[in-house]
C-alpha cells in the first residue's frame, strides 16, 4: 500500500491539490458545521493514525507546489486524492494537528469545488466517506459511529467506497495503476474495468469503460474552477495567514483520508457506483440521460464484477473477474434495459418509483440469467439476490442491498438515487455466494420480528375455563328462549325456564321437559319392541305434541328450524352414484 | 324492576345444536336405550320447538298482564299448560289446531 501511495504521489501533481484543499478548508469551516462533526469524530477517535501521518507529509510538500501550480490544480484536482495516499510518510504529530483542524475544512470545501448548487452535498458526503473509510481501514470498529454522523452524506461515502474497493483490488492484484485513476475517479473506473474492479466503470456511466473514466475527471475539472473561485472568495473574506496555513494541512488529510479509505473500504464498493450515478444525475441534464443509458450497460456489468470482488476479496478476484466478464457479456441486453430505467430513476426522487423499477430490473435480470444459462449456481445466487433486492425495495430500507446498511440508514434523495445502482449491482453479483448470503441474513433477521408481532396478538386468548357441558347446553336453550320471547325478561324467569327444561319443578306441577321426553321415547321404543330410539319415535312424539300434523311434516319442521348442515343429515336426498343419504 | 334483574332480548343466537349435551342427557336419563344416529338432532328440534312455544306462551302471559318484561310467573303459567298432569302432549296439539 505505502509503495503504491508513494508512486501515485510522485506522479500526480500533489501540490495543486494541497493548495486547493487549503482553500477549501477555509471555506468549508465557515459553511458546513456537519462535515466538521464527522471529521471531528474521526479525529477524536484517533483511529486514523496512519492517514493522519500521510496527511501531514503531503501538506508540507504540497503547500509549495500548490501555490505555484494553482492553474494546474484545477485540472489536477482528481489527482489530489492520489496524492493523499502518498502523504503517509509524514510524521504523525503533524497529522494529529491536521486531524484536529481537518474536520472543519473537509466539510465545506467539496461543495464549492464540484457544482456549487446540486453537487456540494455529494462532494461533502464523499469527503466524509473518505474520512469514514480511513477510519474503517485503520479501525473498523469505529466505523459505525462515524457512519451515523455521516449518514446524511451517503452518496459521497459511496464514491469513496468505490475508490477504496478499486484501490484494494489493485493492491491485491499488484496493480499500481489503479490508484492513480482512483484519484480522478474516471481513471479508477478505467483501471477497474481493465483489471478486476468492475465497479468503477459503473460510476462514470459513460458509454464505454474508457468514456466512463474520462467523464468524472471532466466534472471534477469544472468543479475545480468553481472551487478555486470559491476558495479565493472565501480566502479573501475569511483568510488570515494562520488560517491559510491550517487549511492546507486540513485539506491534505481529508484527501489522504479519502484515498486511504478507498482501498480499504471493500464492502462499500457496491455503494460507490451508486454515488457516481447520483453525481452525474445532479450535474448533468436530461440530455445526458441518453448517454447514461448506454453507459448503464457498462455500469451494470461493472457492479456485477465489483460484487464478485467484494464478496470474495482480492484473491479470488482474478478467477471471478473472468466469470464476471462472461456474465457481463451475456447480460448486456439486460443491463441496458436496467440502465435505462436507472437513468430515468435518479432524476426522480420518489422512492416508491425507484422501488418498483428495481423490482422490474431484478425481474429482467433474472430472466436474462435464465436465458443465458451460463452458470446454474450463479443463477440460483442471482435469484436469491433478486429476492433480497425486491424485499429490500419493498421495505425501502437502504441497508438491505449491502452489508453497510447502517451507514445508509440516513437516506437523502441522493441516497435514494445511489440505491438504484446498488440494487442492480447486488442482483448481478449474486454469483458470489458471500454477497448473496450477506443480504439474506439481514432479511432473515428482519422477517422474524414481523412474524413475531402478529403472533402475540393471535395468542391473546388464554385457556378458557372449562365450563360444565350440561350448563352450557342448558344455557343454549335458555338463550333460545330469550330469543323467541322477543322481549326483555327477568333473570328469575330464565331460571324458571331452566327448571322447566331439566329440573324438577319446586311447585310440583311442573316437571322436567327432558324427563318427559325421555320417558315418552322409551315407551315408544318399547312398544315397537326396540331398545333403540329411532327417528320414527321422535316423529310420533312430535305428532303427539301437535308439532307434526297432516299439514306440517317433520321434514318441513326440520327445514324451517334447523340449519342446512343438520337438514342434510335428517332429510333423505339423492346424490350422485344412485345413492340416497341418509339411507332410508 | 331493577335493571340488573332484567335480561334484554338476544339479537343473535347460535343455530348449532349441542349434540353432545343432548346425547349425554338422554344417556343419563335412559342408560339402557340407544339413540339412533341423528336422533339427537330430532331431539334438538323438539326441544327447540318446545322452547319456542314456551317463550311465546310466556310472552302472551306477559302481554295479558300488561307487563313489558317476562316475569317468573309468566313462564310458570306457560309451563303449567305443557306439563299439566293430564295429557301434557294434547295441550300443545289443541293449541296448534
Amino acid at each position: 500500500m505505502a509503495e503504491a501511495m508513494a508512486e501515485s504521489y510522485n506522479r500526480d501533481s500533489e501540490p495543486t491539490t494541497r493548495t486547493l484543499l487549503r482553500r477549501v478548508l477555509d471555506t468549508a469551516d465557515t459553511r458546513t458545521p456537519r462535515r466538521r462533526r464527522s471529521a471531528r469524530v474521526s479525529a477524536q477517535k484517533a483511529l486514523l493514525e496512519t492517514p493522519s501521518s500521510r496527511r501531514l507529509s503531503s501538506p508540507t510538500k504540497m503547500n509549495v507546489r500548490r501555490r505555484s501550480h494553482r492553474a494546474r490544480s484545477i485540472g489536477r484536482l482528481a489527482h489530489v486524492h492520489t496524492s493523499g495516499n502518498l502523504e503517509e510518510q509524514t510524521p504523525r504529530t503533524l497529522l494529529k494537528n491536521i486531524l484536529l483542524t481537518a474536520p472543519e475544512s473537509s466539510v465545506m470545501m467539496p461543495e464549492s469545488v464540484v457544482k456549487p448548487v446540486p453537487t456540494p452535498q455529494v462532494v461533502q458526503s464523499s469527503r466524509r466517506e473518505s474520512s469514514r473509510g480511513s477510519l474503517e481501514l485503520q479501525l473498523p470498529e469505529l466505523e459505525p459511529p462515524t457512519t451515523l454522523a455521516l449518514g446524511l452524506l451517503a452518496p459521497g461515502r459511496r464514491k469513496q467506497r468505490q475508490r477504496l474497493s478499486v484501490f484494494q483490488q489493485g493492491m491485491d492484484q499488484g496493480l499500481p495503476l489503479s490508484q492513480e485513476p482512483r484519484g480522478n475517479g474516471s481513471a479508477s473506473s478505467l483501471t477497474s474495468s481493465l483489471n478486476l474492479t468492475f465497479a468503477t466503470p459503473l460510476q462514470p456511466q459513460s458509454v464505454q469503460r474508457p468514456g466512463l473514466a474520462r467523464r468524472p475527471p471532466t466534472r471534477r475539472a469544472v468543479d475545480v474552477g468553481a472551487f478555486l473561485q470559491d476558495l479565493r472568495d472565501t480566502s479573501l473574506a475569511l483568510a488570515s495567514p494562520g488560517d491559510s496555513l491550517r487549511t492546507p494541512v486540513a485539506t491534505l488529510p481529508t484527501d489522504t483520508v479519502l484515498e486511504d479509505t478507498q482501498p480499504f473500504s471493500q464492502p462499500l464498493i457496491g455503494r460507490s457506483p451508486s454515488v457516481y450515478h447520483s453525481l452525474p444525475c445532479l450535474s448533468h441534464t436530461e440530455a445526458e440521460d441518453a448517454e447514461r443509458a448506454v453507459s448503464h450497460r457498462i455500469q451494470s456489468s461493472g457492479p456485477r464484477l465489483q460484487n464478485h470482488n467484494p464478496g470474495k476479496p482480492t484473491q479470488l478476484l482474478a478467477g471471478k473477474a473472468k466469470k464476471v466478464d462472461a456474465l457481463a457479456v451475456s447480460f448486456p441486453n439486460n443491463s441496458s434495459a436496467v440502465s435505462g430505467e436507472d437513468g430515468v430513476e435518479p432524476l426522480q426522487d420518489g422512492v416508491g418509483e425507484e422501488a418498483e423499477e428495481r423490482m422490474e430490473e431484478s425481474l429482467s435480470v433474472s430472466k436474462v440469467m435464465a436465458t443465458t444459462g451460463t452458470q446454474g449456481s450463479v443463477r440460483m445466487e442471482k435469484s436469491k439476490g433478486h429476492r433480497e433486492m425486491t424485499e429490500a425495495a419493498e421495505a425501502k430500507e437502504p441497508e438491505g442491498s449491502s452489508g453497510a446498511s447502517p451507514e445508509l440508514a440516513s437516506s437523502t434523495t441522493e441516497f435514494l438515487q445511489a440505491r438504484q445502482p446498488q440494487f442492480l449491482e447486488p442482483a448481478p453479483p449474486p454469483s458470489t455466494a458471500v454477497l448473496s448470503s450477506e443480504p439474506l441474513e439481514p432479511l432473515s433477521t428482519r422477517l422474524p420480528p414481523r412474524a413475531r408481532t402478529p403472533g402475540p396478538r393471535a395468542r391473546t386468548p388464554g385457556p378458557r375455563p372449562r365450563q360444565d357441558p350440561h350448563k352450557t347446553g342448558l344455557s343454549h336453550y335458555v338463550k333460545l328462549f330469550s330469543f323467541y320471547a322477543k322481549m326483555p325478561m327477568e333473570k328469575a324467569a330464565l331460571e324458571m325456564v331452566e327448571k322447566c327444561l331439566f329440573y324438577p319443578n319446586p311447585f310440583g306441577s311442573l316437571d322436567k321437559y327432558f324427563q318427559h321426553l325421555c320417558d315418552d321415547l322409551e315407551v315408544f321404543a318399547a312398544h315397537a319392541g326396540r331398545k333403540t330410539v329411532r327417528p320414527e319415535d321422535l316423529e310420533l312424539l312430535m305428532r303427539r305434541q301437535g308439532l307434526v300434523n297432516d299439514q306440517v311434516s317433520l321434514h318441513v319442521l326440520v327445514e324451517r328450524h334447523l340449519p342446512l348442515e343438520y337438514r342434510q343429515l335428517l332429510i333423505p336426498c339423492a346424490f350422485s352414484g344412485n345413492s340416497v343419504f341418509p339411507a332410508q | 324492576m331493577a335493571f340488573s334483574t332484567t335480561v334484554s332480548q338476544r339479537k343473535h343466537i347460535k343455530r348449532k345444536a349441542p349434540r353432545g349435551f343432548l346425547k349425554h342427557v338422554f344417556k343419563r336419563q335412559k342408560p339402557h336405550l340407544r339413540l339412533e344416529t341423528s336422533g339427537d338432532l330430532l331431539v334438538h328440534l323438539n326441544c327447540l320447538l318446545f322452547v319456542r312455544r314456551l317463550a311465546e306462551e310466556s310472552r302472551m302471559n306477559a302481554f295479558e298482564s300488561k307487563c313489558g318484561v317476562i316475569k317468573k310467573e309468566h313462564v310458570q303459567a306457560a309451563a303449567k299448560l305443557f306439563f299439566s298432569p293430564t295429557q301434557p302432549e294434547l295441550r300443545g296439539m289443541k293449541e296448534n289446531c
